[in-house]
Parts: structure tokens; C-alpha cells; sequence
């Protein structure tokens, strides 16, 4: 199990960060991802993989200004 | 040295107004502080006013983008800056509010890049930009190159929904992010929405040049 903005979810493990936000159909140039405190950077998406126990945090963001 | 004098009023009759209403004791801190503003649209124009009005010392604007009519529903440029760079109207804009502040202008788009060389003098980033994967973008190279310096964005200020939705969030140790979180910008973008967001990134700024890190 991983936890995903505050909720449990199953299935995450192993996946990379690039897999991980593709499956959810999330725009993933709009989103900065915080794993256990730390934020993964875009270069690093394509080979950081999930672990067991992660939480992440997406912080996503909206077109305007 | 004499002092100078700017359309007729000094140094020293400027500061004093302005010291009249700014919160006690803030305007020697804010008179020091150095903030970069990236974007000089709906909300980069109005935290630079807003910041300017208050005496910040030191601003540096950076847009790429020239102003458009569609732009002046929102941003704070007149008609007769159309087809102008937008962070040069801006400076021209922030001067006659108070001439006595040092502002620089960068017409860049901000990539990874060259993040780390734009905001290495900043004590606040700003973010303030209308496309949200620049925005990501930037909160990634920030992260990654300043660490320890605050930056405050803005996300989730279309529509016409309630003002009550925008808030202030502070996910993380020295990340603040203000807006609705949801609207896009599809939706239509309006001053009086967008000027809420506006506020709520600057007076963010306001407090944290203050000591005030809590939102």
C-alpha cells in the first residue's frame, strides 16, 4: 500500500513516477510530485520507482494567471 | 549628494506617507527585501503593484510576453501600452507609484534552464505565471536549486465562483500556493477573481518578508 494525497491506495508499487501518473490520466507536465517529504524531480520521473509504504504528494497546478 | 526629486516629491516625502499607513515598523524590512516575480500578467502585475504601493524595495519582473487587448481585462496595463513588453509597461506603470525602488526587468522566457541564474538574488520567489506547467516547472527547479528560499505561487483563479474558495495553502516547508486549486483558466479569467489570488500571493509575501511564516 501507498498513500496518495492522504488516502490508501494498492497497485502503485514498482511502477515508475512516469507510469504512476499515466495510469491515473494525469496531466503530468502540471504536477510536481512529493514522495515521504522529498520532491522528485522531472528528470528523475522516468526511473524512480514507488515503494512499498510511499506517500506521495501531488501538487498539481491549474492553467490562469 | 542631493537628493533626487521625482515629479516633484522627495525621498523623504514619499517614504513618510507611506510610513503614515504601513503596519508599524514593517517599511525598513520591506524597504531591504528583494523579490522576483516570474509572470507579469493577471497576477504578476497586481502583486507588483501591490508590493510596490508598500514600499519592497528591490523588484524583479520577468515575463517574455508583450501586452495584448485581451490581456486588459485582468492585467494592469493601459491602452496605450498595447504591443509593448509587458515587463517594461510594468516598470513604467510600478515608477509612478514610487519612483524610488529598484526594479529590474527580464523579457526571458523562464525555463530549467535558467532558473538558478534568475533567481539567485531573491529573498522571495513569486510565481505568477498563466500556463500551469510552467508553473510546475518552476516549482521543480526551485526546489532543486533554492532549496531555502520561500515561493509563493498562485493556482485556481478563473470564473466568477465564490471569493470564499481562494485560500492559501502551505503544503510544504517553504512552499505557499494560493487560489481555488480547481478553476481553469478556460473558464474565463476576470480582475476581480484574479486580483483575489493576486492578494493572497502578495500579502503571503508581505508576511514572510515580515517573519510571518504561517499562512
Amino acid at each position: 500500500m501507498v498513500t496518495v494525497n492522504g488516502q490508501q491506495e494498492s497497485g502503485a508499487v514498482g511502477q515508475t513516477i512516469t507510469d504512476f501518473l499515466n495510469k491515473r490520466d494525469a496531466p503530468i507536465d502540471n504536477i510536481v510530485v512529493e514522495r515521504n517529504g522529498d520532491i522528485i524531480h522531472r528528470a528523475d520521473f522516468d526511473h524512480v520507482k514507488i515503494s512499498e509504504n510511499d506517500k506521495l504528494e501531488l501538487i498539481s497546478f491549474v492553467g490562469g494567471g | 549628494m542631493q537628493e533626487p526629486v521625482v515629479q516633484g516629491m522627495s525621498y523623504e516625502q514619499v517614504y513618510q506617507g507611506m510610513k503614515e499607513r504601513n503596519v508599524k515598523d514593517s517599511t525598513d524590512k520591506l524597504t531591504k527585501a528583494h523579490v522576483t516575480i516570474a509572470g507579469a500578467g493577471g497576477l504578476g502585475s497586481n502583486i507588483a503593484i501591490a508590493l510596490t504601493r508598500i514600499g519592497v524595495g528591490h523588484l524583479t519582473l520577468i515575463d517574455f510576453d508583450s501586452i495584448e487587448l485581451s490581456n486588459l481585462n485582468r492585467q494592469q496595463f493601459k491602452l496605450s501600452q498595447v504591443g509593448m513588453p509587458k515587463v517594461v509597461a510594468l516598470k513604467q506603470n510600478l515608477q509612478e507609484f514610487n519612483p524610488f525602488i529598484e526594479i529590474k526587468t527580464k523579457q526571458v522566457e523562464v525555463t530549467h534552464d535558467n532558473v538558478k541564474e534568475l533567481f539567485a538574488d531573491a529573498d522571495i520567489i513569486t510565481e505568477a505565471f498563466d500556463n500551469p506547467a510552467a508553473k510546475a516547472m518552476l516549482l521543480d527547479a526551485a526546489s532543486e536549486f533554492y532549496p531555502d528560499k520561500p515561493i509563493v505561487m498562485g493556482t485556481g483563479m478563473a470564473g466568477i465562483h465564490s471569493s470564499n474558495t481562494i485560500t492559501t495553502k502551505h503544503p510544504r516547508p517553504n512552499l505557499y500556493i494560493a487560489g481555488d486549486g480547481t478553476s481553469k483558466g478556460a473558464e474565463g479569467l476576470m480582475a476581480p477573481r484574479v486580483m483575489i489570488a493576486a492578494g493572497h500571493e502578495a500579502n503571503m509575501v508581505t508576511r514572510l518578508i515580515l517573519g510571518e511564516k504561517e499562512i
